[in-house]
């Protein structure tokens, strides 16, 4: 009996086993299902999106319920089921389509759903104010510098000192007469005065150094390469461009058209932002900030009267008496944005890549092709020069009233 | 004899000043003395150790600041509209009305604020076709002097308060008004059909031409009987009204086709610029003054105008005649005696007796195709004129009188009678709508009409500022919204409709007058869905419309879209019936093409003749070209717009011909008391050739105390108000006035004139020769200029075989892809100035002020020049003292030649290579390009500029307290063209050829992967010519437009200063006058 009782024990956590990986995959299963055809309707746990959220729906209703809706759901609203018609009524009278899904597959994904929804709700992280600005660390080498150099100067005053005094008490043992006393800077210009090339060196050194130092700097007046400012919302262009591969157009999609690639607008985030309600770093307090400025409740999915504009900080400021056409090098041109944008899909925060100085200009419109193939435009210029592999400078690219007017 | 042309009286009289400045191209001295002087330097200041300190700390200082770059932010849109795509302008069709001017318009808008204003080539009236008050309309959206909300009793209130106290006052007078509910766009029409009691409401507006407007009033009427609409016209053409109606049975104004006119008579009629339809008359005007095909058979039409002053029509005219005011029914007198066959008329001078018959042979002549128009306000003077051209067969080939023109239906004599009324305590109410008539009316009646304000109860005005007459005590200001903000329509003439749509949300808190009056009369519509309505219950039939459309919102979209629609049948004018009677012309008459019906005229011709004046000085009140009646005065562009005629802005001024300023002892530049009547102006001499002997004109549309900041400072108010010397004759207003008595007051003023600047050294620059000449040899007045030295004359060698830049071995810089050029026909140019400020609009062209323009610093990168010219004798003596004498008599009657000027976009150009920083430099497409972040503003170009065209920026004039124009306003600058860099201080400026025009075409051609095709490149100016004077092309295209005035395809083209050989990209086609042989 005993042994029976023991023998069956030990098969418990065969069983226990095998019905937890049963479960499991049925959950699984559920996951996938859930995940290509309740998800863009439907969240566990976070709000409505199109339809309800579907969290502790088995405390709600029954499994065969559930299965008979999501076959047909007009068909249970038809046979005036009071909840059906309530949920109907809540929804804006929107049908929820009918779903291609056998009984057991909407089993499948009842139980994942009360699985999911039992376990704990997800904490969003708030970030970290100024956490993810990845402001470029302060250069210390400088202060290390300045510190050895001070170092230096106190040293030689001590040898220096030291040295006088070695000198002096060598010139006393000798019986020579004293030698004149005198400060250390008074030393200094003795020694100045005595090695007269070595200074003349030292000098010369100092003032090319300076030169070309100076030289770099004005170089670079003006001009802001890598300008990194920080944004009012957290928008990471690798989460967007790089993991979720977006192309850039859809949201610059001034680029095609106008001279200006365009600032996305709110409701353009809106069209993934509506469904999108958390993401994967920042949580919902980022998105949150959009739902702010367009005064939209994510709730009840309505927009308020009280919207108010984002502002955000330029990364890429041309002075005005420079004309730039984003059309031109995108569409005729045929140039890629990260030619001078650089790797804006690896960016958590955009930056100013290149130097959008005219010398830098210039430089590409001697380098770059023009697209003359296919293109009619170009007829005169391709007959003219009886050439296809003409520069941008070759046809006028680097002629003053084609940027300045 | 070469003819001589000459810029201004100066230029002709050798004037000691002009005569040393002449030869100096700046008008302004340097102030070396001031530099160099001892004196200055000891006393000075800064001193030059000090000054090297500051300027060592100023570079210091500023490499500094330049590290720290300002963080710029910038804001998208939250959600953008689906239309608008940042950086791409938009265009919008619309309409300009402002109770004078008629215009269909295409509005170009940027992120939703409109900046220019350009001409709808759909529309058959004004076909593409503007004015420079319609390019400048658009500058006076943005005008800051605007009522920013509505005001009771001068301070602001809220629309509700404003609702509360007229309907107050309306119930007072009729013991109910409909309650005024809010608005919910298409509500329903009120339904309060009011107690049936009547009282005095009067609206006196402007002439409305928009059907749906008259709708309005006329359901207003309809709630509050008793009501009357009055139509009030600042320019009043209440005389030739009456006169139709005598003449025809019906007080309306006909349709002129001066394209089908080959002998124009015009007297005083400015047509060109002010006259009914100026830019409909000039477009068809000029249609039969082009030289088409061979020279051979070149045809031009014959234009004599009679007038008083020198206007524009009359400076085009082949021959023109001046008289005095008074003269001018006589005139019309003789000429009708003429083609009658009568005898009589009156004692005239000889010059314009022998005018007369010369008129009335072209005329005769050209039976059939003949149209002789008058500018006189005179009910007998137009009888006289309806008869002549019924003489002479004008009624359907040049005047159609089945197709009525809606513009000017003001009623002088029911105005007269209101202000009357309104004195003797019989209105009740006082509804002005567009109208300033405090400001506009003759002395006696103004104050008349200020006296009888005291005595209405309920005073409402539409005004969209605190005019003249909204500051009248008791006035609620309903502000209107400007046209650019509100909906509307309009009719023109008769079946010609067009749709003004709102280009940007109201930028204050107006309302439309139209809505205003809708709410009053209890109906909680939009004026748009009110439109909507109309236009669905009126017009949309089936057949009526041109295209046919099956649903309303169709015809609605395509004519919103279009602008303009036309009816082919007659549509139901119900709604505009009520209005003057001009409507109410019975349909089978107006069907009718030529049967006016005869009346005993011997009345008219009495009347005219006991018209004459005396011996006495005679004042003429008219319209410049620019101000026009002064609705727009505070617009600044208007005001720094050089007068086509006497190139002055910023002033009115009494302009005397030579003669008679002598015979007054007065110069150019001294003030004058001029009075008449109890009515007396300080202002200040103008000496104008061309201006009747005897005779002063005054220009109005100024002295306007309440327009805003550009015309009326708290110190200064601009030129003199000329209004009050109208009176009424004859039951008109009448825009003259006899027994004038002027005299010096020895003060004197300075006038900013424009013409004596950029002087061209006397060169050679205008070509021109008579159709007779022009029929001979196709070259007539066009010789080929030769080499010219100090010294002697070079052996007839060509500009061209002498070049410093190319040779045969070396032909210069290839132009592979485009050469852009424009060619303008001095023909067709009518010196309009309507490309002066499209080119301002355009270009971000600051305005910069009297004193600056005085001081010759105007920045107008167009300039028309105005040369008048003569074929008297002139002695020829040294350079300095050529004898004028025999060209006294001549320059009171000038010939006027017209001459737009811009860079000229030299491809050997002198400016280039002086330029020590190249600033200024070739583009492979044919344009100097000024590239201003490189200029440093040696100003080496200016001065070797052989055409005078660059402009030097001496201020900062944007954003600078000391120019307070549009530039120094948030609001002004929304006007501003955002793809033109605004210049800043120190750098040259001058025409771009539009390059951000053609760059922008350039580009559109290069996305569609195809070539520009010709005509698709319109720089500002050749937009908005009236007449088509301005052709803009590329010189590559052999096939364009503009190849066909090339140089060697077109025999009438010249380069200016061609001996230079500076080949410029403009070429111009001289000027053909359809006169006499010359006589020399």
């Amino acid at each position: 009996m005993r042994n029976t009782i023991l023998s069956r024990l030990k098969f418990l956590p065969v069983l226990l086993l095998f019905s937890f990986i049963g479960s499991q995959s049925f959950a699984q299963d559920g996951a996938a299902l859930f995940n290509g055809n309740c998800v863009a309707c439907h969240s566990i746990g976070k709000g409505k999106i199109v339809g309800p959220d579907l969290k502790d729906i088995a405390k709600r209703r029954p499994l065969d319920w559930v299965t008979k809706w999501v076959q047909n759901s007009a068909a249970v609203i038809a046979s005036g089921d009071a909840y059906a018609v309530q949920i109907f009524k809540d929804n804006n009278n929107v049908p929820m389509p009918p779903q291609n899904l056998k009984p057991e597959e909407v089993k499948a994904v009842y139980e994942y759903i009360t699985a999911e929804g039992a376990k704990a709700p997800k904490v969003a992280k708030a970030p970290v104010a100024g956490n993810n600005d990845e402001m470029p660390k302060e250069n210390n080498t400088a202060l290390y510098l300045l510190c050895a150099a001070v170092l230096l100067v106190v040293l030689i005053y001590f040898l220096g000192t030291a040295l006088g005094h070695l000198n002096k008490l060598s010139r006393q043992k000798q019986g020579l007469p004293e030698p004149p006393e005198r400060s250390v800077l008074g030393n200094l210009w003795f020694w100045m005065q005595t090695h007269k090339k070595i200074v003349a060196v030292i000098l010369i050194f100092f003032f090319l150094f300076g030169t070309v130092k100076g030289w770099y700097v004005l170089w670079g007046l003006g001009v802001s390469q890598g300008y990194q400012p920080d944004q009012p919302i957290a928008f990471s262009h690798k989460i967007h461009a790089g993991d979720n591969a977006i192309n850039c157009v859809y949201c610059h999609s001034g680029v095609e058209k106008s001279k200006t690639a365009g600032i996305p607008t709110a409701n353009v985030c809106m069209n993934c932002h509506k469904a999108i309600k958390e993401g994967a770093t920042t949580g919902t307090v980022e998105i949150a900030k959009i739902y702010k400025a367009l005064d939209y409740d994510p709730n009840t999915q309505t927009y308020g009267s009280n919207p108010k504009p984002l502002v955000w900080n330029r990364v890429h400021n041309l002075p005005d008496l420079a004309y730039f056409n984003h059309s031109q090098h995108v569409v005729v041109g045929k140039v890629q944005c990260q030619t001078c944008h650089g790797p804006v899909q690896e960016m958590t925060v955009a930056k100013q890549f290149s130097r959008l100085t005219m010398g830098w200009c210039i430089d590409c419109h001697r380098r770059t092709k023009v697209q003359i193939e296919g293109n009619h435009y170009y007829d005169n210029i391709k007959s003219f020069y009886h050439s296809d592999t003409l520069k941008v400078a070759d046809i006028g690219g680097t002629e003053c009233a084609r940027c300045h007017y | 004899m070469e003819k001589q042309y000459w810029k201004g009286l100066e230029e002709l009289q050798n004037d000691p000043e002009f005569v040393k400045s002449k030869n100096q191209e700046f008008a302004e001295e340097l102030p070396l003395d001031e530099i160099f002087n001892s004196k200055a330097e000891n006393n000075s200041v800064t001193g030059r150790r000090d000054f090297l300190k500051i300027l060592g700390f100023g570079v210091g200082v500023a490499a500094l600041a330049s590290c720290e770059a300002p963080v710029k932010k910038t804001i998208p849109y939250l959600v953008k509209p689906e239309e608008i795509v940042p950086g791409v302008a938009n265009y919008y069709a619309s309409s300009f009305f402002d109770g004078r001017d008629y215009c269909s318009i295409v509005v170009k808008t940027r992120e939703g604020r409109p900046i220019k204003i350009e001409g709808n080539e759909l529309s058959a009236i004004t076909k593409g076709g503007t004015s420079a008050r319609i390019q400048a309309s658009v500058l006076s959206l943005y005008d800051s002097s605007r009522i920013k909300s509505p005001l009771i009793n001068k301070s602001a209130a809220s629309w509700n308060a404003v609702d509360k106290a007229v309907m107050e006052k309306l119930t007072a007078l009729y013991g109910s008004a409909p309650v005024v509910e809010d608005k919910k766009g298409k509500g329903a029409k009120g339904k309060d059909a009011g107690t049936g009691k009547t009282a005095n409401v009067r609206i006196l507006s402007s002439t409305i031409i928009s059907p749906s407007t008259h709708g309005v009033i006329g359901d207003f009427i309809k709630r509050y009987p008793g009501t009357k609409h009055i139509t009030y016209d600042a320019v009043s053409f209440s005389g030739m009204r009456m006169a139709n109606e005598a003449s025809f049975g019906m007080a309306m104004i006909p349709s002129y086709r001066f394209d089908n006119a080959k002998a124009i008579v015009s007297f005083g009629a400015d047509f060109l610029a002010n006259w009914l339809s100026p830019i409909e008359y000039s477009k068809q005007y000029v249609a039969n003054r082009k030289i088409k095909g061979s020279n051979k058979t070149a045809e031009m039409s014959k234009h004599i105008q009679f007038e008083t002053a020198l206007s524009l029509t009359g400076s085009n005219a082949d021959e023109r005649i001046a008289v005095k005011p008074s003269e001018l029914g006589l005139t019309v007198l003789a000429l009708y005696n003429k083609l009658s066959g009568n005898s009589g008329g009156g004692n005239l001078a000889k010059d314009v007796e022998k005018a007369i018959e010369k008129a009335a042979k072209e005329l005769s002549e050209n039976k059939g195709n003949a149209l002789v128009v008058c500018g006189s306000n005179d009910k007998d003077v137009q009888i006289l004129v309806n008869e002549i051209n019924t003489i002479l067969g004008s009624y359907g080939s040049t005047i159609d009188i089945a197709t009525p023109s809606h513009l000017q239906q003001g009623n002088d004599g029911e105005v007269m009678e209101l202000i009357e009324d309104m004195n003797n305590g019989k209105v009740d109410g006082l509804i002005l709508y567009g109208v300033n008539p405090y400001y506009t009316l003759g002395k006696k009646q103004a104050e008349a009409f200020k006296n009888g304000c005291a005595k209405v109860g309920l005073k409402v005005t539409f005004a969209d500022r605190e005019d003249e007459t909204a500051v009248i005590d008791g006035f609620i200001v309903a502000p209107d919204h400007h046209f650019l903000e509100s909906w509307n329509d309009a009719e023109p003439k008769k079946g010609h409709f067009s749709l003004t749509q709102p280009t940007i949300n109201p930028l204050f808190n107006t309302r439309c007058a139209q809505e205003s009056l809708m709410t009053w009369a209890g109906s909680n519509w939009t004026y748009h869905a009110y439109i909507q309505d109309f236009w669905k219950k009126n017009y949309f039939h089936e057949g009526k419309t041109k295209e046919k459309h099956l649903m309303f919102e169709d015809f609605w979209n395509k004519s919103l879209q279009d602008g303009v629609t036309e009816m082919v049948a007659e549509v139901s004018t119900e709604n505009t019936k009520d209005k003057p009677k001009a409507k109410e012309a019975p349909k089978d008459k107006s069907k009718e093409k030529a049967a006016p019906k005869s009346l005993n005229i011997d009345d008219s011709i009495a009347s005219v003749a006991k018209s004459a004046g005396g011996k006495d000085f005679e004042l003429v009140i008219y319209e410049k070209v620019g101000i026009g009646n002064g609705n727009q005065a505070n617009n600044p562009w208007l005001q720094e717009f050089p007068d086509p005629i006497s190139k002055i802005c910023w002033d009115n001024y009494l302009a005397l011909s030579p003669g008679t300023a002598k015979s007054m002892n007065l110069k150019q530049g001294d003030m004058a008391s001029v009075s008449a009547g109890d009515y007396s102006v300080e202002v200040v001499v103008l000496v104008q050739p061309g201006q009747a002997a005897g005779t002063g004109s005054l220009a109005m549309g100024y002295g306007r105390t309440n327009a805003g900041k550009t015309s009326s400072t708290k110190t200064k108010v601009i030129g003199v108000n000329a209004y009050p010397f109208t009176q009424v004759v004859n039951g008109s207003i009448q825009y003259f006035v006899g027994s004038v008595t002027v005299k010096g007051t020895g003060k004197t003023h300075g006038l900013a004139a424009t013409q004596t600047h950029h002087t061209m050294m006397g060169r050679p620059v205008v070509k021109e020769a008579t159709l007779a000449e022009f029929r001979k040899d196709g070259r007539a007045g066009n010789k080929q200029e030769m080499i010219k030295t100090m010294d002697q004359p070079l052996k007839g060698e060509k500009p061209e075989d002498v070049d410093l830049w190319a040779s045969k071995e070396n032909p210069g810089h290839p132009r592979p892809n485009h050469q852009w050029g424009m060619s303008i026909d001095l023909n067709s140019c009518i010196g309009c100035g309507s490309c002066v400020i499209a080119c301002t609009a355009e270009n971000n062209v600051p305005v910069v002020g009297k004193l600056e323009v005085i001081k010759s610093r105007e920045m107008h990168w167009m300039r028309i020049d105005r040369y008048y010219s003569s074929d008297a004798d002139v002695k020829e003596g040294s350079e300095e003292k050529k004898d004028f004498t025999k060209m006294e008599i001549a320059s009171e009657q000038p010939k006027v030649v017209f001459q737009p000027i811009m860079c000229q976009h030299c491809n050997h150009a002198p400016c280039e290579t002086v330029c020590p920083v190249i600033a200024t430099s070739h583009s492979s497409e044919g344009l100097n390009q000024m590239t201003y972040n490189r200029c440093v503003g040696t100003r080496y170009c200016a001065n070797n500029c052989p055409y005078k065209v660059r402009r030097f920026n001496w201020f900062k004039y944007a954003d600078n307290p000391k120019f307070d124009y549009n530039m120094n306003d948030d609001l002004g600058k929304m006007v501003l063209n955002p793809d033109v860099v605004v210049r800043s201080r120190g750098v040259m400026e001058k025409c771009s050829m539009c390059v951000q025009r053609i760059q922008e075409v350039k580009l559109v051609a290069k996305k569609d992967k195809r070539t520009i095709k010709d005509g698709e490149v319109k720089t500002a100016c050749a937009q908005s010519c009236p007449t088509n004077a301005i052709t803009f092309g590329d010189w590559n295209n052999k096939s364009s437009e503009l190849s066909k005035n090339a140089l060697d395809t077109n025999d009438r083209a010249y380069h200016l200063l061609e001996e230079l050989d500076v080949k410029p990209n403009m070429v111009y086609l001289t000027k053909i006058r359809n006169e006499e042989e010359a006589k020399a």
